[in-house]
Protein backbone atom coordinates (compact mmCIF):
# COMPACT_ATOMS: atom_id res chain seq x y z
CA UNK A 1 0.00 0.00 0.00
CA UNK A 2 2.49 2.48 0.74
CA UNK A 3 4.91 2.17 -2.33
CA UNK A 4 1.46 1.98 -4.44
CA UNK A 5 1.11 5.36 -2.73
CA UNK A 6 4.67 6.86 -3.67
CA UNK A 7 4.24 5.74 -6.40
CA UNK A 8 1.15 6.59 -7.58
CA UNK A 9 1.37 10.17 -5.70
CA UNK A 10 4.69 10.90 -7.43
CA UNK A 11 3.81 9.84 -10.66
CA UNK A 12 0.65 12.77 -10.41
CA UNK A 13 3.29 15.38 -9.19
CA UNK A 14 6.19 14.82 -11.71
CA UNK A 15 3.93 14.24 -14.81
CA UNK A 16 3.07 17.84 -14.19
CA UNK A 17 6.51 19.15 -14.37
CA UNK A 18 5.61 21.30 -16.92
CA UNK A 19 3.61 23.39 -14.68
CA UNK A 20 5.10 23.38 -11.19
CA UNK A 21 8.59 22.64 -9.53
CA UNK A 22 7.79 18.79 -7.45
CA UNK A 23 10.71 19.16 -5.91
CA UNK A 24 11.21 22.34 -3.90
CA UNK A 25 9.53 24.95 -2.91
CA UNK A 26 11.50 28.74 -4.81
CA UNK A 27 10.23 31.99 -2.78
CA UNK A 28 11.22 35.26 -4.38
CA UNK A 29 11.61 38.20 -2.09
CA UNK A 30 12.28 42.12 -3.63
CA UNK A 31 13.66 44.51 -1.76
CA UNK A 32 15.32 47.84 -2.43
CA UNK A 33 18.97 48.76 -1.44
CA UNK A 34 20.70 52.29 -2.52
CA UNK A 35 22.53 51.66 -5.44
CA UNK A 36 26.02 50.20 -5.55
CA UNK A 37 28.95 51.80 -7.37
CA UNK A 38 32.09 50.16 -6.11
CA UNK A 39 35.67 50.56 -7.89
CA UNK A 40 36.83 46.88 -6.98
CA UNK A 41 34.93 43.79 -6.67
CA UNK A 42 35.95 43.77 -2.66
CA UNK A 43 34.79 47.40 -2.35
CA UNK A 44 31.47 46.21 -4.05
CA UNK A 45 30.80 43.43 -1.89
CA UNK A 46 31.53 44.98 1.81
CA UNK A 47 29.09 47.28 0.07
CA UNK A 48 26.12 44.96 -0.92
CA UNK A 49 26.66 42.92 2.58
CA UNK A 50 26.42 46.41 4.71
CA UNK A 51 23.63 47.76 2.92
CA UNK A 52 21.72 43.78 3.25
CA UNK A 53 22.90 44.02 6.84
CA UNK A 54 23.98 40.55 6.13
CA UNK A 55 26.46 39.19 8.87
CA UNK A 56 27.45 36.00 8.04
CA UNK A 57 29.49 35.34 5.19
CA UNK A 58 28.47 34.15 1.79
CA UNK A 59 29.05 30.35 1.06
CA UNK A 60 30.10 31.56 -2.33
CA UNK A 61 30.13 34.67 -4.45
CA UNK A 62 29.58 35.43 -8.02
CA UNK A 63 28.99 38.66 -10.51
CA UNK A 64 27.67 37.13 -14.03
CA UNK A 65 27.69 40.72 -15.43
CA UNK A 66 29.05 43.42 -14.80
CA UNK A 67 25.54 45.05 -12.93
CA UNK A 68 24.89 42.19 -11.27
CA UNK A 69 26.61 40.31 -7.97
CA UNK A 70 25.01 37.10 -6.40
CA UNK A 71 25.23 35.98 -3.01
CA UNK A 72 25.22 32.13 -2.11
CA UNK A 73 24.04 31.01 1.58
CA UNK A 74 22.82 27.77 2.31
CA UNK A 75 19.41 27.72 -0.18
CA UNK A 76 19.34 31.17 -0.82
CA UNK A 77 20.66 33.01 -3.73
CA UNK A 78 20.82 36.90 -3.12
CA UNK A 79 20.68 38.77 -6.45
CA UNK A 80 21.63 42.70 -6.39
CA UNK A 81 21.48 44.84 -9.67
CA UNK A 82 23.54 47.19 -8.54
CA UNK A 83 23.06 50.25 -10.83
CA UNK A 84 19.48 50.39 -9.19
CA UNK A 85 19.65 48.32 -6.04
CA UNK A 86 17.29 46.35 -6.75
CA UNK A 87 17.67 42.50 -4.58
CA UNK A 88 16.16 39.53 -5.53
CA UNK A 89 16.12 36.97 -2.92
CA UNK A 90 15.31 33.70 -3.97
CA UNK A 91 15.03 30.74 -1.34
CA UNK A 92 14.89 27.03 -1.79
CA UNK A 93 13.08 24.58 0.48
CA UNK A 94 12.71 20.97 -0.58
CA UNK A 95 8.99 19.93 -0.71
CA UNK A 96 8.25 17.84 2.71
CA UNK A 97 7.41 13.90 2.03
CA UNK A 98 6.77 14.84 -1.63
CA UNK A 99 10.47 15.05 -2.21
CA UNK A 100 11.66 11.88 -1.04
CA UNK A 101 8.79 10.23 -2.51
CA UNK A 102 10.06 11.75 -6.13
CA UNK A 103 13.64 10.72 -5.19
CA UNK A 104 11.97 6.97 -4.28
CA UNK A 105 10.10 7.01 -7.48
CA UNK A 106 12.65 8.36 -9.91
CA UNK A 107 15.43 5.64 -8.64
CA UNK A 108 17.63 8.40 -7.11
CA UNK A 109 19.35 5.94 -4.29
CA UNK A 110 19.78 3.48 -7.04
CA UNK A 111 22.13 0.60 -5.31
CA UNK A 112 19.52 -1.55 -3.07
CA UNK A 113 16.82 0.40 -4.24
CA UNK A 114 16.77 -0.82 -7.88
CA UNK A 115 16.06 -4.27 -6.57
CA UNK A 116 13.44 -3.04 -3.92
CA UNK A 117 11.77 -1.15 -6.91
CA UNK A 118 12.11 -4.52 -9.41
CA UNK A 119 10.41 -6.55 -6.56
CA UNK A 120 7.52 -4.37 -6.40
CA UNK A 121 7.17 -4.00 -10.21
CA UNK A 122 6.82 -7.91 -9.86
CA UNK A 123 4.45 -8.39 -7.48
CA UNK A 124 1.99 -5.81 -9.17
CA UNK A 125 2.76 -7.76 -12.54
CA UNK A 126 1.34 -11.13 -10.31
CA UNK A 127 -1.72 -9.18 -8.50
CA UNK A 128 -2.42 -7.78 -12.31
CA UNK A 129 -2.47 -11.27 -14.23
CA UNK A 130 -3.98 -13.46 -11.14
CA UNK A 131 -6.48 -10.57 -11.24
CA UNK A 132 -7.69 -11.09 -14.32
CA UNK A 133 -8.80 -14.96 -12.85
CA UNK A 134 -10.08 -13.94 -9.57
CA UNK A 135 -13.80 -13.12 -11.09
CA UNK A 136 -15.58 -16.18 -12.27
CA UNK A 137 -18.80 -16.36 -14.55
CA UNK A 138 -20.18 -13.32 -16.84
CA UNK A 139 -17.78 -10.82 -14.67
CA UNK A 140 -14.97 -12.88 -14.99
CA UNK A 141 -12.03 -12.77 -18.00
CA UNK A 142 -14.59 -14.80 -20.24
CA UNK A 143 -17.36 -12.12 -20.46
CA UNK A 144 -17.10 -8.35 -18.56
CA UNK A 145 -13.10 -8.82 -17.58
CA UNK A 146 -12.22 -9.39 -21.09
CA UNK A 147 -13.54 -6.19 -22.19
CA UNK A 148 -12.24 -4.44 -19.28
CA UNK A 149 -9.00 -6.23 -20.12
CA UNK A 150 -9.48 -4.98 -24.01
CA UNK A 151 -10.11 -1.60 -22.96
CA UNK A 152 -6.88 -1.62 -20.55
CA UNK A 153 -4.82 -2.49 -23.72
CA UNK A 154 -6.43 -0.32 -26.19
CA UNK A 155 -6.23 2.70 -24.71
CA UNK A 156 -1.80 2.95 -24.70
CA UNK A 157 -1.93 1.37 -27.94
CA UNK A 158 -4.29 3.92 -30.03
CA UNK A 159 -2.90 6.84 -27.62
CA UNK A 160 0.90 6.02 -28.81
CA UNK A 161 -0.63 6.12 -32.61
CA UNK A 162 -2.13 9.00 -32.47
CA UNK A 163 1.29 10.51 -30.68
CA UNK A 164 3.62 9.26 -33.24
CA UNK A 165 1.18 10.77 -36.19
CA UNK A 166 0.99 13.98 -34.03
CA UNK A 167 4.51 14.06 -34.21
CA UNK B 1 10.77 2.98 3.36
CA UNK B 2 12.25 6.33 3.13
CA UNK B 3 15.57 5.58 5.16
CA UNK B 4 17.48 5.27 2.01
CA UNK B 5 16.39 8.93 0.71
CA UNK B 6 17.28 10.00 4.56
CA UNK B 7 20.69 8.14 4.40
CA UNK B 8 21.84 10.18 1.62
CA UNK B 9 20.62 13.35 2.93
CA UNK B 10 23.13 12.79 6.36
CA UNK B 11 25.69 11.91 3.87
CA UNK B 12 25.12 14.87 2.12
CA UNK B 13 24.69 17.41 5.04
CA UNK B 14 28.23 15.50 6.57
CA UNK B 15 29.83 18.27 4.40
CA UNK B 16 31.99 15.26 2.47
CA UNK B 17 32.43 15.47 -1.15
CA UNK B 18 29.62 14.07 -3.32
CA UNK B 19 30.18 12.19 -6.00
CA UNK B 20 27.89 12.69 -9.60
CA UNK B 21 27.73 9.74 -12.03
CA UNK B 22 31.24 8.85 -13.27
CA UNK B 23 34.45 9.26 -11.06
CA UNK B 24 37.09 11.78 -12.46
CA UNK B 25 39.25 10.53 -14.36
CA UNK B 26 41.45 13.89 -16.03
CA UNK B 27 43.70 14.98 -12.87
CA UNK B 28 44.56 18.65 -14.04
CA UNK B 29 41.93 20.56 -13.96
CA UNK B 30 41.42 23.54 -17.15
CA UNK B 31 40.50 26.92 -15.93
CA UNK B 32 37.02 27.83 -17.50
CA UNK B 33 38.38 31.20 -18.56
CA UNK B 34 40.94 29.44 -20.87
CA UNK B 35 38.44 27.28 -22.45
CA UNK B 36 36.15 30.25 -23.34
CA UNK B 37 39.28 32.02 -24.61
CA UNK B 38 39.87 29.51 -27.05
CA UNK B 39 36.83 27.04 -27.24
CA UNK B 40 37.70 25.26 -30.52
CA UNK B 41 41.04 24.29 -29.41
CA UNK B 42 39.14 22.00 -26.66
CA UNK B 43 36.12 21.05 -29.03
CA UNK B 44 35.46 17.33 -28.16
CA UNK B 45 38.06 16.67 -26.21
CA UNK B 46 37.37 15.17 -22.55
CA UNK B 47 38.22 17.90 -19.66
CA UNK B 48 38.14 18.75 -16.15
CA UNK B 49 36.56 21.96 -15.09
CA UNK B 50 36.40 23.01 -11.19
CA UNK B 51 34.62 26.26 -9.87
CA UNK B 52 31.85 27.36 -7.82
CA UNK B 53 28.18 26.41 -8.91
CA UNK B 54 25.97 29.52 -9.78
CA UNK B 55 23.14 28.04 -11.21
CA UNK B 56 20.97 24.65 -11.21
CA UNK B 57 18.33 23.64 -13.03
CA UNK B 58 15.43 24.10 -10.93
CA UNK B 59 13.23 21.25 -12.03
CA UNK B 60 14.94 18.46 -13.32
CA UNK B 61 18.41 19.27 -12.14
CA UNK B 62 19.97 18.32 -15.03
CA UNK B 63 22.53 21.17 -15.99
CA UNK B 64 24.46 23.44 -13.66
CA UNK B 65 26.14 26.52 -14.25
CA UNK B 66 30.23 26.49 -13.30
CA UNK B 67 31.71 30.20 -12.60
CA UNK B 68 34.53 30.46 -14.31
CA UNK B 69 38.12 31.73 -12.70
CA UNK B 70 37.15 35.03 -14.43
CA UNK B 71 34.87 37.17 -13.85
CA UNK B 72 31.33 37.54 -15.83
CA UNK B 73 31.79 34.27 -17.29
CA UNK B 74 30.59 30.88 -16.81
CA UNK B 75 29.71 27.40 -18.58
CA UNK B 76 27.09 25.12 -18.94
CA UNK B 77 27.62 21.57 -17.63
CA UNK B 78 24.96 19.86 -18.84
CA UNK B 79 24.12 16.43 -18.15
CA UNK B 80 21.53 13.35 -19.72
CA UNK B 81 18.29 13.82 -17.70
CA UNK B 82 17.83 11.53 -14.60
CA UNK B 83 21.49 10.12 -15.09
CA UNK B 84 22.92 12.88 -12.76
CA UNK B 85 20.69 15.30 -10.92
CA UNK B 86 22.00 18.16 -9.10
CA UNK B 87 20.25 19.11 -6.00
CA UNK B 88 19.01 22.72 -5.98
CA UNK B 89 21.09 22.83 -2.82
CA UNK B 90 24.18 22.63 -4.69
CA UNK B 91 23.95 26.26 -5.62
CA UNK B 92 27.15 28.35 -4.45
CA UNK B 93 29.32 24.96 -3.77
CA UNK B 94 32.83 24.09 -5.52
CA UNK B 95 32.40 21.48 -7.92
CA UNK B 96 35.25 19.43 -9.53
CA UNK B 97 32.91 18.54 -13.03
CA UNK B 98 34.71 16.03 -16.01
CA UNK B 99 32.82 16.25 -19.40
CA UNK B 100 33.03 16.27 -23.25
CA UNK B 101 33.13 20.53 -24.83
CA UNK B 102 30.85 21.11 -27.32
CA UNK B 103 30.99 24.07 -29.70
CA UNK B 104 28.28 24.53 -32.06
CA UNK B 105 26.41 27.70 -33.39
CA UNK B 106 22.81 27.70 -32.73
CA UNK B 107 20.36 29.80 -34.65
CA UNK B 108 18.07 32.78 -33.43
CA UNK B 109 14.88 30.93 -33.77
CA UNK B 110 17.38 27.67 -31.75
CA UNK B 111 18.05 30.02 -28.98
CA UNK B 112 14.64 31.35 -28.49
CA UNK B 113 13.67 27.57 -27.72
CA UNK B 114 16.55 27.18 -25.88
CA UNK B 115 15.65 30.07 -23.72
CA UNK B 116 11.86 29.17 -23.69
CA UNK B 117 12.50 26.03 -21.97
CA UNK B 118 15.28 27.55 -19.96
CA UNK B 119 12.37 30.21 -18.38
CA UNK B 120 10.02 27.26 -18.31
CA UNK B 121 12.39 25.23 -15.98
CA UNK B 122 13.57 28.06 -14.20
CA UNK B 123 10.19 29.31 -13.67
CA UNK B 124 10.61 32.80 -14.99
CA UNK B 125 8.40 32.50 -17.89
CA UNK B 126 6.90 35.50 -17.09
CA UNK B 127 9.79 37.38 -17.60
CA UNK B 128 10.46 35.50 -21.27
CA UNK B 129 11.13 38.06 -23.84
CA UNK B 130 11.95 36.43 -27.15
CA UNK B 131 12.43 39.98 -28.62
CA UNK B 132 15.60 40.20 -25.92
CA UNK B 133 17.53 36.87 -27.56
CA UNK B 134 20.10 37.99 -30.74
CA UNK B 135 21.74 35.29 -32.82
CA UNK B 136 23.37 33.31 -34.59
CA UNK B 137 25.18 32.62 -31.40
CA UNK B 138 27.95 30.21 -30.73
CA UNK B 139 27.22 27.76 -27.79
CA UNK B 140 29.66 26.25 -25.32
CA UNK B 141 29.18 23.51 -23.21
CA UNK B 142 30.25 20.72 -21.34
CA UNK B 143 28.44 17.37 -21.52
CA UNK B 144 28.96 16.00 -18.31
CA UNK B 145 29.71 12.72 -17.40
CA UNK B 146 30.57 12.83 -13.74
CA UNK B 147 31.08 15.81 -11.22
CA UNK B 148 32.15 16.26 -7.46
CA UNK B 149 30.56 18.78 -5.11
CA UNK B 150 31.86 20.31 -2.04
CA UNK B 151 30.60 22.28 0.35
Amino acid sequence: MALTAVYSISGIAVNHISDWNPNYQITKEFQSIPPIQGESREDIIRQALASLQLEEAPRNIFRPDPSTLQLFYNQKTISVDLPTGNVLIERTAQRRVLFEMNQLHLNRPKKLWTYIADLYAVALLVVAVTGLFVLKGKNGITGRGAWLTAIGVVIPIVYWIYYCRAN
Amino acid sequence: MLASVLLVSFAWSSGDPKQYGKPLTVKKATKVSEILANPEKFDGKRVLVEGPIVDVCAKRGCWIQIGSDKEFEMIQFKVEDGVIVFPMEAKGMKVRAEGILSVSTLTREQLIEQARHHAEEQGTLDQFNPESIKGPKKVIRLNGEGAVITK
